[in-house]
């Protein structure tokens, strides 16, 4: 018997023609949901609001198709486009476009219901056919693993699309609705009339905003959509400035030349954070940090001992860095590589900084006047962090040299393996516990210099796995192995620092888990008067 | 005159030729640009993806044939991070950068030359000692600096100026002042150096002896002698504030070719890179060939002798 999806609650469906009384209700409730806000908000747009932003914008964010790996794009598809299921404030997998998600029993197929009311831009409504073609013209990140593993995407009517599968994979709709822009829907007819690069010139999207004018890497300009299906914006215009330089992104904010800014640190950030009028917007970034012993495989490397790794987790004085550089804004778990608002996530003991018990450590380990580590590699953005834990460490005896690459480098580095001695890494990958865990912790990981094996068997049997209880009880222990064996000296979840001006009532930050910028945009709000 | 002229344009063609290849090399040996366009996890075949999107798994000299042949058909090839035409992304910051740098070569002109006119002919008294400091100062502050002082006092604190950005007379003014105070510096030091060089010739001795006024002597006589030297080294300059006025455009957020370079190298945007540094070396050697020629024509002695 079928069951709807709401948010992240994936249940098994095989039938959404007759729907059980749970389901009548949690449509209903969908349904409501989706109509309330705009009826709540039913006023004209009003006003502009200016974005002052930390990196260049460029055209190829105004087409899905081409949304690469990194968060930034969704930044502007959040304006100018929808998706059928997305992070949004009621979960990550939120249906948007999708009035209704549903997973068939054996996992080989999904079916969406589109909304009656989403339209594109020219007016033109979304139907089945724009997400089919949507799906087979998108070539960014993880594009050969979600092809792979589509056998078929079916269209009955235009408003029902089923994905088929060509076997159960139970990371299918977070690949599709949050960690790539493969679940983002373009027009069909206007890009095939217009081409890809014309598309891009002139955009068409189904989100809360229209495209108005665009300048590479200087402005960018959009216009409130009124009939977007959520609701109306109630901003007008947004526009969105390149300010690369972060001190006069700090200056155009105190001046009131913008009104909300990314990315302000340290000290600017103190400095925002007294200037009257203007206040600090935080937001719990996906990005998490470590401590990486690419050694401990090795038998003849002090890394190998676990208690040394140990003594390196303890040694870190995670509370003061934290204050230091990012206001004490930055979460401290102790979960390595997952953030807390990720699928599968394992809560782990918050890590203790205790440099007696380090010092111990390591003299039962054979080291009680430590030992020299060799090299600290870290990438060079991000130094100033590798500098305060070298001290840590340094302080209990654990001697090393920091050696900050250039972010290319350093990434290039690590992914090709060469790296040494401790490695300070993080990502701010989308996705869910097992995607983390894949890239750093598994066999054949991107960043895994090494596995253990109950953990690669752990991984294997979560991957074939359906029953989203048993994987994420599977997940979660895999996650407290790694833990518990210090593969990872967790440092922190980076707080993503931001700052908004006087003029802006709701800046939408923080609204949805994790997602480091402001959406929705049409939850976004100028103060009255 | 004709075989000279040729000449000199085989020669700019070498020089456009090897710059080609130098900076083809040079943009591939910092790395690999696709580990900046993908998370750090993006799974390798996401990554062999992106190169061959981009032509990187080809070999260098493949690369290498392929861009020159682009080239020849005056495509300067397609970002990677812009997915543009480098040229039209070239073209759409030329006018900002030409604006910026034509505002900064008049106020470091308009600086620099009488201020090192007036450093000569006061040698070791108060104008040369304030234009001593006036040129260190100038040389040595670094433009990002001094960009980030101006931004706080006239914009946060006075709050006469905009702090960043284009599109009015008023944004100009930070970004030309502190672009063209370098140059100013420099410019003086050229013109106080040149004028006390003409200052000692002859010819000068002799228009004083003739008893002609000291003011008609420097106008007429000593300063437009001094300028040439001076003039050669502001036309290099532009060329150089055009193209890679790189600090001054990113703290300004000035939307021109500088920063456009700023982008490209952060990005390992092999092709802007390439495409900004040979658009400049381009500039420079039209430039000087120019002024080659010119020297040719005026002076018949160059032409025969080379």
């Amino acid at each position: 018997m079928g069951r709807s999806v709401s948010g992240e609650k994936r249940k098994s469906a095989t039938n959404v023609i007759n729907p059980t009384r749970r389901e009548v209700l949690a449509l209903a409730a969908g349904g409501l949901a989706a109509v309330a806000p705009g009826l709540a908000d039913a006023a004209v747009p009003a006003g502009q609001l200016t974005w002052g932003v930390h990196i260049s914008l460029a055209p190829t964010w105004f087409d899905p198709a081409e949304t690469p790996g990194l968060i930034t794009p969704f930044m502007v598809l959040y304006a100018l486009h929808d998706a059928l299921v997305k992070p949004m404030p009621g979960g990550p997998l939120t249906p948007s476009l999708a009035e209704t998600v549903s997973a068939a029993e054996d996992g080989l197929s999904y079916d969406f219901v589109l909304r009656d009311k989403a339209v594109f831009h020219n007016g033109e409504p979304v139907t089945a056919e724009d997400v089919k073609f949507s799906f087979e013209r998108y070539r960014g990140a993880s594009y050969e693993a979600m092809k792979a593993r589509v056998a078929a995407i079916e269209t009955p009517d235009p408003r029902r699309v089923s994905f088929k599968l060509k076997e159960p994979w139970p990371d299918f709709l977070t690949f599709y609705g949050s960690a790539t822009g493969a679940g983002w829907i373009v027009p069909k007819k206007y890009v095939e009339k217009v081409g890809d690069d014309g598309y891009k010139k002139a955009p068409i999207g189904a989100g809360p905003y229209k495209f108005v004018s665009f300048t590479p890497g200087v402005e960018l300009v959009f216009e409130a959509f009124d009939q977007y299906w959520r609701k109306s914006p109630s901003v007008k215009r947004l526009a969105f400035r390149v300010i690369p330089d972060e001190a006069t992104r700090l200056a155009a904010l105190i001046r009131g030349e913008v009104d909300i800014v990314y990315s302000i640190r340290g000290e600017l950030a103190e400095e925002l954070q007294r200037t009257p009028g203007l206040s600090l917007k935080p937001v719990n970034s996906p990005a998490t940090f470590w401590l990486y012993f690419p050694d401990q495989w090795d038998q003849k490397s002090p890394w190998h001992d676990e208690r040394v790794r140990l003594a390196a987790s303890l040694a870190v004085d995670r509370s003061s860095i934290n204050q230091a550089l990012t206001l004490g804004l930055s979460k401290l778990t102790g979960n390595a590589n997952v953030p807390d608002f990720f699928d599968f996530y394992w809560s782990a003991p918050a890590p203790p900084y205790d440099p007696g018990k380090a010092r111990q450590l390591l003299t039962d380990a054979g080291y009680p006047r430590g030992f020299e580590a060799g090299d600290y590699y870290c990438d060079a953005s991000y130094s100033n962090l590798g500098e305060a834990v070298l001290d840590n460490l340094q302080a209990v005896g654990i001697r090393a040299k920091l050696r900050p690459l250039e972010r290319a480098a350093f990434l290039e580095a690590y992914g090709k393996k060469s790296l040494k001695n401790i490695v300070q890494g993080g990502t701010g990958a989308f996705g869910n516990a097992a995607t983390r865990l894949e890239a750093t912790a598994v066999k054949g990981g991107v960043y895994a210099y090494g596995s253990y094996p109950d953990i690669d068997q752990m991984f294997q049997e979560q991957a074939a796995q359906m029953d989203h209880k048993r994987r994420a009880t599977i997940l979660q222990k895999i996650q407290q192995v790694v833990s518990e064996r210090t593969m990872f000296a967790p440092i922190w979840q980076l707080a993503f620092i931001n700052g908004a001006g006087s003029r802006v009532g709701e800046s939408a930050f923080g609204l949805i888990p994790g997602f480091a910028y402001t959406a929705p945009y049409e939850d976004i709000t100028l103060k009255s008067g | 005159m004709r075989r000279y002229i040729a000449r000199r344009i085989g020669y700019c063609l070498l020089s456009l030729f090897l710059l080609s290849v130098t900076i083809f090399l040079f943009v591939r040996v910092t790395g690999d640009p696709t580990t900046l366009l993908v998370e750090p996890g993006a799974s390798q075949a996401d990554l062999d993806a992106i190169r061959h999107q981009f032509g990187l798994d080809q070999p260098l000299w493949v690369q290498y044939g392929i861009f020159m042949t682009s080239l020849a058909h005056g495509d300067l090839g397609q970002s990677f991070y812009y997915r543009t035409p480098v040229l039209e992304l070239y073209l759409s910051r030329l006018p900002n950068s030409l604006y910026l740098a034509a505002v900064a070569m008049a106020l470091s002109l308009l600086i620099g030359v009488p201020s090192g006119v007036l450093a000569s002919v006061r040698v070791g008294r108060f104008w040369d000692s304030f234009g001593k400091l006036f040129t260190l100062l100038g040389l040595s502050l670094p433009s990002f600096w001094v960009g980030l002082v101006l931004i706080l006092i006239f914009s946060v604190y006075l709050g006469w100026l905009p702090s960043s950005g284009a599109g009015t007379p008023l944004h100009l003014i930070m970004p030309a002042f502190a672009l063209g105070w370098y140059f100013a510096a420099a410019h003086m030091r050229l013109t106080r150096s040149s004028m006390l060089e003409v200052l000692g010739s002859e010819y000068v001795k002799l228009a004083r002896l003739k008893g002609l006024p000291q003011s008609l002597v420097i106008a007429k006589h000593a300063f437009k002698n001094a300028l040439i030297p001076v003039l050669t080294l502001a036309g290099i300059n532009l060329v150089i504030m055009v193209n890679v006025a790189t600090v001054v455009e990113v703290v300004f957020a000035w939307p021109g070719i500088g920063r456009l370079l700023f982008e490209g190298v952060t990005f390992r945007d092999f092709p802007v890179v390439q495409g900004v540094v040979l658009m400049g070396g381009a500039m420079i050697v039209i430039v000087n060939m120019v002024v080659d020629i010119l020297y040719a024509v005026i002076d018949p002695r160059i032409r025969l002798g080379s």
